[in-house]
């Protein structure tokens, strides 16, 4: 652990289910290692509470993992929202039942850079985060 | 019907050239049509080839009397539609019973008075024309009938192929909420599978050798940590997570150790909630070492764990489905009990309820089962509880209640929604009325409900004021 001074950047992942979002934390470190923080939120609001809390706290967020059917609020909606305050977070959805117009609009309104499937293939997912952030 | 122009065309039979002069003379002065002809063969003939409107017939002649051409004029097809009027002189002996069963419609007396020959010939030729029109107008009904019947059949059959494109949009919506509802936990088995082969390839052989290599107080510690992975509750939720984290982070800055969130999130995952037992561990440098394992050590509990929920998860999905398709294709009644089918919904909905929708069951013990349909009363607990969902913008309290009450199950479903209001409520169990935006709603949802609760010879009633609306669904325990 050799960052004492700066915080290690965070990748945030929102998922209404809490098996899905631990192991989908598991499969990220076992991924991409402790270069980054992994964080999870089980709705868009509590997700947007973290963005304003590591906001506060100087954290930076890079990207944020999403799922689309979620009560209250949709992925696209929330990265929508979450992309007019935050433009520089990569957003990636991931989503067991691809809405096209949905994600389309994510595109469009939240600059999306990809949809991953459920159920997802730890690399794909891996190779889609890495490359987006390598950008 | 009067025709070229004239008022009437008549045709007048009689042997004596006076009458029919006579007869001619008053007739034609009135604008009438006149054909006079002097015996019964020729009358028939006459009518035959042009019919008249109206026939003035003479009982008295010679070869063939009038009560005969009448039963022949009958006879005719072409003829028999036509009235005939019988002239008689007033010394012969009439016999009016006859005229009439022979199918004359009226009688004239010799010598003629003028005024009552032209009332009579005016007044059938004014039946003849209403029963004429008549006809007409009820041909031109019948003809206006089979077109609305042929449209109400066309009608029928838009309403049935909307009905069932209702029914498939209703099914399409559930598919994908169910498509979503097994693809989550298939996401966490598969990834926790992954995860778990992982530490499997990567950690385990390494394993011996870590454990080699630790001093035998960094063991004890090490297996300290082991028994808190077992003992850790399972699933905080993110947020209790969360403070779980910062509230370790704390303890360690207190403690001036470095690198405080780190450690308190392999901390946290590892199940710590108090770090004075760790400590030593902590200060020493080798720790984060010996941390990291344990964490992949918890991270293998937790895949397991994830395992479980899912599947089970996915099973009680997959038990819903096919309670909801069980009954298809059957089409006989089914004893069972209601409350059966309305769980299986809220299964169903599962995804759209769990986050800020608080359902609430009053169920009776013991409810008696009833014979139905139960693939149709799915339909209705889908729309009743879809509607009420959304009146509430998926937020609020579905309060369910289900009972036996004079002879019937009651089952009550209210919402802490906006309500409806009073002007709409007469509306809302018309087909095609919908307050959701063109595309989203059919309309259809609670006719289809009306029907089904109908067939099954119960009722539905609704109350409604904002913040509070009940449907309530009656089903008779006795069905016909």
């Amino acid at each position: 652990m050799n960052q004492k001074n700066s915080p290690k950047p965070v990748i945030l992942c929102v998922d209404d289910e809490v098996s899905v979002l631990q192991s989908l934390r598991i499969a990220l470190r076992n991924g991409l290692g402790d270069t980054y923080f992994y964080e999870i939120a089980e709705s868009a609001d509590e997700a947007i509470e973290i963005l304003i809390d590591l906001e506060g706290k100087k954290v930076p967020v890079v990207a944020i993992i999403s799922d689309w059917l979620m009560p209250e609020m949709k992925g696209d909606e929330f990265l929508i929202n979450v992309h007019k305050k935050y433009p520089q977070i990569v957003k990636i959805m991931i989503t067991g039942q691809a809405d096209k117009s949905a994600i389309e609009r994510a595109k469009t309104y939240a600059n999306l850079y990809d949809c991953v499937s459920k159920p997802w293939s730890d690399r794909i997912l891996i190779e889609t985060i890495k490359s987006a952030l390598e950008q | 019907m009067p025709s070229n122009n004239s008022k009437g065309n008549i045709l007048i039979v009689d042997d004596t050239p006076e009458n029919l002069r006579l007869l001619v003379g008053v007739l034609n002065e009135k604008g009438y049509q006149t054909r006079p002809v002097p015996h019964g063969k020729l009358a028939l003939s006459a009518a035959k080839l042009n019919p008249p409107d109206l026939i003035l017939l003479d009982i008295l002649m010679p070869e063939m009397d009038g009560y005969e051409v009448c039963i022949q004029l009958k006879a005719d097809d072409k003829t028999k539609q036509i009235p005939v009027i019988f002239l008689t002189a007033v010394n012969e002996v009439l016999d009016k019973v006859k005229a009439f069963a022979v199918g004359g419609v009226d009688y004239i007396t010799k010598p003629f008075q003028v005024e009552e020959v032209l009332a009579r010939v005016e007044t059938h030729l004014a039946l003849v024309a209403a029963h004429k029109s008549l006809a007409a107008k009820n041909e031109e009904l019948a003809a206006k009938n089979i077109e609305l019947d042929s449209t109400l059949q066309q009608l029928k059959n838009t309403q049935e192929e909307l009905i069932q494109s209702a029914k498939m949009a209703a099914l399409g919506q559930l598919i994908a909420g169910i498509a979503h509802e097994i693809n989550n936990p298939l996401s966490a088995i598969t990834s926790s599978v992954a995860n778990i082969a992982a530490f499997w390839s990567d950690r385990l052989l390494k394993y011996p050798q870590f454990l080699q290599k630790l001093s035998p107080l960094h063991q004890e510690y090490f297996i300290y940590l082991l028994k808190q992975i077992n003992q850790k509750t399972p699933s905080l939720t993110s947020r209790e997570e969360r403070k779980l984290r910062s509230s370790l982070a704390a303890q360690i800055e207190t403690c001036e150790i470095e690198n405080a969130s780190e450690l308190a999130s392999l901390l946290a995952i590892v199940g710590i909630k108090d770090i004075e037992p760790l400590l030593p561990l902590l200060r020493d440098p080798e720790s984060e070492y010996i941390l990291e394992t344990a964490y992949q050590f918890a991270n293998v509990q937790t895949s397991i764990r994830s395992i479980t929920t899912a599947a089970e998860r996915a099973r009680k999905v997959v038990f819903a489905l096919k309670k909801y398709a069980r009954y298809d294709n059957t089409g006989n009644k089914i004893s069972l009990q209601i409350t059966d089918g309305i769980d299986t919904i809220l299964t169903l909905y599962n995804n759209q309820l769990k986050q800020n929708i608080t359902v609430i069951k009053n169920y009776q013990d013991w409810l008696p089962s009833i014979w139905c349909y139960p693939d149709e009363l799915n339909q209705v607990w889908t729309n009743i509880i879809h509607n009420a969902l959304q009146a509430m913008d998926y937020r609020g309290t579905l309060t369910i209640e289900v009972k036996e009450e004079d002879g019937n199950i009651k089952a009550s479903f209210t919402d802490s929604g906006k309500g409806i209001p009073p002007e709409i409520m007469p509306k809302i169990f018309q087909p095609f009325f919908t307050t959701k935006p063109p595309g989203e709603g059919s309309g259809l949802g609670l006719d289809i409900v009306q029907k089904i609760i109908d067939k099954h010879g119960g009722k539905i009633e609704v109350e409604s004021v904002p913040g509070k609306t009940t449907f309530t669904i009656f089903l008779p325990l006795k069905t016909l």
